[in-house]
């Protein structure tokens, strides 16, 4: 890396981050106070949950991991981690890169920002990082504030699990911060590319929850990136998961970053 | 002197629409050239194909001697520019700006840009949303020439801006020349490309249908004079002046065209009463369909 790219990268990040600032409130805060709920109520309910369970139809018992309600980290897995921090993170990812390259688009930013001695490419990557970075301390804020509440209640989550649990929902986001980057370099507007992106995540989402309820489209779930998250709350982090879908994310980020660098800047 | 800006046949379609088409010039170095069409004309598409936020279809640029596209980030380093719209995240300030432009840029400091503020009366700490077009315009203005550029390319650089403010810019322009700066204006204000620049380029319906040199634009163009005496003069009085055409006598009015020195019409209307007295410059579209006719050529 050159000097002026490697400079030019830094100043992209701490734009970006600077922009970023108000995301562990505006984004952790939110996710954060839900999970520290389920958390704070588990200990008052822990009794009557298996009676809940228990008449929960079976299908959804399975499609949403919920066998057994026995631990405040299964009951905050099923709560939360199996649908809601996973897509709200993933659209928090998907808004992100978005804002940072299809709005300045749109909104005719980018003709001052590239006419800097700027490549494409170097934006595209700082963007990239912005959101990995971001993403990161809004799971930061996610995990201190579920933290906060189990020593207030005394709900005992193990910290292991609970650190497993946040940390592998960043994966997820990488891999759609890399997929609304590669839709972003080959459309000019933020509408289809939020459209775009949310709908594949969403999509894989169904795919993986119909997998796991008929066999016959269990084999689709390969090509889910749900399938690779996993529960990290209750499973522990699988490692070849986590890489391969950061990997993922990079790598699709950079065929974003050379599709963006082909075409033309909208005017 | 050596050309800054040179391009070959440069040509940018919109699938079928036209942009530009074949566009062939050359830009010498210290030189103020002016880019004068009507809106639409293709000014903006050439400027943004120069800075490779557009890919040409066919033909080439060439900026300081590289190559419009693969060497594109280190020609930007050495230019400023000021887009057509300017515009910015809402949210941040003038200076918020300026500091990510520096550093992208490797400085250490705002450069002119304290300096160039005063100047233009521009507030660098209030954020963008909060500013009229005019004080954006002036922030960008400011982004474009804070770190003293080889080559500034500013197209539409007054849209927005007051009277005085549009004089400070003149001669800011002014003194970039002679600093050697070399300047691409675009504009579609005659009066403005007249002021400050050396040659102009006039583009039409996408294509350059000339380039010349200001002064002998400026020596070939007339003026609209239209004069109320304080009774009816004699025509004919007007009529024999050198210059002076398509003249129309209503009652005491008299209006005519007149294309070079207005000496003579000042002269020969002091000798009777005059009431009121205007003299307009023609309109763009007026100077093209004269010199150039309607299909741009001349």
């Amino acid at each position: 890396m050159s000097v002026s790219t490697s400079r030019s990268f830094r100043a992209v990040l701490r734009r970006g981050l600077r922009d970023h600032r108000r995301v562990p409130l505006s984004w952790g805060l939110p996710l954060g106070a839900m999970c520290a709920l389920i958390v704070a109520i588990y200990p008052s309910i822990e009794d009557s949950l298996d009676e809940l369970t228990r008449n929960y139809p079976k299908g959804l018992k399975e499609a949403f991991g919920i066998e057994q309600l026995d631990s405040v980290e299964a009951y905050l897995d099923a709560e939360m981690f199996s649908l809601i921090v996973p897509l709200t993170m993933a659209f928090f990812a998907v808004r992100s890169i978005s804002r940072e390259i299809s709005v300045a688009e749109e909104r005719g930013y980018l003709d001052t920002i590239l006419t800097a001695p700027l490549s494409r490419r170097v934006l595209v990557a700082g963007s990239f990082a912005v959101t990995a970075l971001a993403s990161a301390l809004v799971l930061a804020a996610i995990f201190a504030l579920t933290l906060a509440a189990s020593f207030a209640v005394g709900a005992d989550i193990s910290l292991g699990k609970l650190v497993a649990g946040v940390v592998s929902v960043w994966p997820l986001t990488v891999f759609t911060a890399g997929l609304a980057t590669l839709v972003a370099g080959l459309l000019h507007h933020s509408a289809p590319v939020t459209a775009i992106t949310t709908g594949t995540i969403v999509g894989m989402y169904v795919i993986d929850l119909a997998g796991k309820l008929a066999d016959e489209v269990e084999p689709l779930r390969l090509v889910s990136v749900f399938k690779y998250y996993g529960s990290g709350l209750t499973e522990g982090i699988d490692p070849a998961a986590f890489i391969g879908l950061t990997v993922g994310g990079a790598a699709l980020a950079f065929a974003g970053s050379l599709l963006f660098e082909r075409r033309d800047v909208l005017a | 002197m050596s050309a800054v800006i040179e391009t070959d046949d440069l040509t940018k379609r919109y699938g079928e629409a036209r942009g530009i088409e074949n566009v062939t010039m050359t830009v010498e170095a210290g030189e103020v050239f002016g880019f004068l069409g009507p809106n639409g004309a293709g000014k903006t598409t050439t400027i943004r194909t120069l800075l490779d936020l557009l890919h040409p279809t066919s033909g080439s640029a060439r900026l300081f001697g590289l190559d419009s596209r693969r060497d594109s980030a280190a020609i930007r380093g050495r230019l400023g520019n000021l887009p057509g719209d300017f515009s910015y995240d809402p949210r941040l300030t003038g200076r918020e700006l300026l500091s990510f432009v520096a550093e992208v840029r490797g400085l250490r400091d705002l450069g002119g840009a304290p300096q160039l503020a005063e100047r233009f009366h521009a507030d660098l700490d209030r954020p963008l949303r909060e500013l009229s077009r005019g004080n954006r315009q002036k922030v960008g203005l400011i982004q474009a020439f804070f770190h003293e550029p080889e080559l500034l390319i500013l197209d539409e650089p007054t849209g927005g801006l007051d009277p005085l403010m549009q004089e400070q810019f003149l001669e800011l322009v002014q003194e970039q020349r002679g600093r050697g700066t070399t300047v691409f204006l675009s504009s579609h204000e005659l009066d403005e490309i007249q002021r400050v620049c050396d040659r102009v380029g006039i583009i039409r319906e996408g294509r350059l249908v000339a380039v010349e040199k200001v002064a002998d634009l400026t020596g070939r163009t007339y003026r609209h004079v239209s004069i109320e005496f304080g009774a009816p003069v004699d025509p004919t009085e007007f009529e024999r002046l050198a210059g002076v055409g398509e003249l129309v006598a209503e009652g005491s009015r008299i209006s005519f065209k007149v294309e070079g020195d207005l000496d003579p019409v000042v002269k020969t209307a002091a000798r009777h009463s005059v009431r009121d007295i205007e003299v307009a410059q023609p309109t763009l579209e007026e100077v093209f369909l004269t010199y150039y006719g309607a299909n741009g050529s001349r």
